[in-house]
């Protein structure tokens, strides 16, 4: 009796979860990433065909030289869902000055004080501020679109 | 000489650390973490979404209106329709709704057919949706409405209530439903819509009484409801003393002759009021009615052994085991 109401209910269960799944595909650029689905991992995009219940999910993409991405999404009742992923590049970057005696902070939470540093920063924008005995001398945005090499001279910076 | 190439390799090798540890001062150290921005990832989501196609087919018994208002509810929503429309009666109802719009775990979605005619009700089709895709629903029956035929039944005599008299509807000679007026008189009966259709269809009131049961054709020509109020035994015209016919084809007759002219054959349970008595006949009078529903009295003679005297006190028939 047990197992006949256990079936049941796994029946039911079972073909209420596979009328609602929704078709799904995951594209990303660039491709050959690792994808994870509520933790699963659902193999290297491009993912075709597989299968998502409405709801909440978590995605998650990473791949190395490439900013980690975590995404929260409920996903409609549909009929198929199709989601593409742009991924963020790391470039190597070097940051260099001659003044002396300066404090450097990137985004409010690195900090170094060397007048010559390799940083790997994610392509876009950055707030980079400058301090002289513990006082705000400078602050600016610092755009990263490739790898480059930045020249910091006091009030200014110069890339090359 | 291989002493000469072990020196060289030697030399080689510790130039080439040296070399790297000078370039790697050169290059600076590295910051130990990678430096993220938070920039919000660039994500597009595109949905596809199906569609529902709602079949109904429609079987019509008899008489078929002459358009049809369909209206989808869903989820229970029994005020406002997703979609409605008029249309000539159709076999088959369809329907397309877009994905989402049905409850898919209970059947509380809702198809009302409304006849536009008054001799059909309008029915409802409960059903649980789907996702999207195609739902062919059981076929429904539409089919004209019940007939209602009601009233009281009354003593003629008095026009007072008369409580448990037997209802009959009849189809010819076939009984389609029998019941029996309540303590206050009162019956209701309702009977396939179809019947209106029927030359046949009578009502007959009054067979568990001891009098002529009331007779009426039933004729269904504007309205599905019929009121008839059965006003049972005597009139009040009819004095006293009464007698009621023991039997049927009782001989109503001109005069107290034998072979005197008949006027009527009379039923079991005609009343008949007497006003003289002669040894072997009584002579009174009956109540005929002619066009129009108008009763009239007429007088005559009938043998005494076929009448009994009338109790208004006992007026139910005694079933007998």
């Amino acid at each position: 009796m047990y197992s006949i109401i256990k079936y049941s209910i796994g029946s039911f269960l079972y073909m209420s979860l596979a009328c609602s799944q929704i078709k799904l595909d995951i594209n990303t650029i660039p491709d050959e990433v690792d994808v994870y689905l509520d933790g699963v991992n659902l193999g290297t995009s491009p993912v075709r065909n597989e299968r998502i219940i409405p709801g909440a999910h978590i995605f998650e993409i990473k791949k190395k030289g490439y900013a980690p991405l975590k995404y929260d999404l409920i996903v409609n009742p549909s009929k198929a869902v199709e989601i593409d992923f742009f991924l963020n590049p790391v470039h190597a970057c070097k940051f260099k000055t001659k003044e002396k005696g300066l404090v450097f902070e990137l985004n409010g939470e690195h900090y170094w004080d060397t007048d010559n540093i390799r940083l790997d920063l994610e392509a876009g924008d950055h707030t980079l501020r400058v301090f002289k005995a513990s006082e705000l001398i400078d602050e600016q945005n610092i755009k990263i679109d490739k790898p480059e090499t930045f020249n910091y001279k006091e009030k200014k910076i110069i890339s090359n | 000489m291989i002493s000469f190439f072990n020196y060289f390799y030697k030399f080689s090798l510790g130039l080439v650390v040296i070399l790297y540890f000078s370039c790697a001062q050169f290059r600076g150290p590295k910051y130990p973490e990678i430096i993220y921005n938070n920039k919000q990832p660039l994500i597009s989501v595109k949905y596809e979404y199906g569609e529902i196609q709602i079949i109904l087919p429609i079987q019509y018994d008899g008489d078929i209106p002459e358009n049809i208002l369909f209206k989808v509810f869903a989820k229970a929503d029994t005020m406002n329709p997703i979609i409605s429309f008029l249309q000539e009666a159709p076999s088959e109802f369809r329907t397309t709704l877009p994905q989402g719009s049905l409850d898919i775990t209970e059947k509380t979605n809702l198809i009302k057919i409304i006849p536009q005619d008054e001799n059909f009700d309008p029915v409802s089709v409960r059903f649980k949706g789907i996702g999207f895709g195609r739902i062919v629903l059981p076929p429904k029956v539409i089919r004209s409405g019940q007939l209602i035929i009601s009233g009281k039944t009354f003593l003629k005599n008095d026009a007072s209530i008369l409580p448990k008299v037997k209802v009959e509807i009849k189809d010819a000679e076939d009984v389609i439903f029998t019941t029996s007026s309540n303590d206050s008189g009162f019956y209701q009966i309702a009977i396939p819509g179809e019947s209106r259709f029927s030359e046949n269809l009578r009502i007959v009131v009054g067979e568990n009484l001891i009098f002529k049961p009331l007779t009426q054709k039933l004729i269904f020509e504007n309205s599905r409801k019929l009121k008839i109020n059965a006003l049972l035994g005597p009139s009040r015209a009819m004095r006293g003393p009464l007698y009621i016919t023991e039997k049927s084809n009782v001989h109503f007759k001109k005069g107290p002759d034998i072979g005197a002219e008949i006027l009527f054959l009379l039923n079991k349970g005609e009343v008949v009021s007497v006003d003289r008595i002669t040894p072997g006949s009584y002579h009174g009078f009956i109540e005929v009615e002619i066009s129009g529903g108008e009763n009239i009295m007429m007088e005559g003679w009938v043998n005494r052994a076929d009448l009994r005297e009338l109790n208004l006190n006992s007026i139910r028939k005694v079933i007998k085991q």
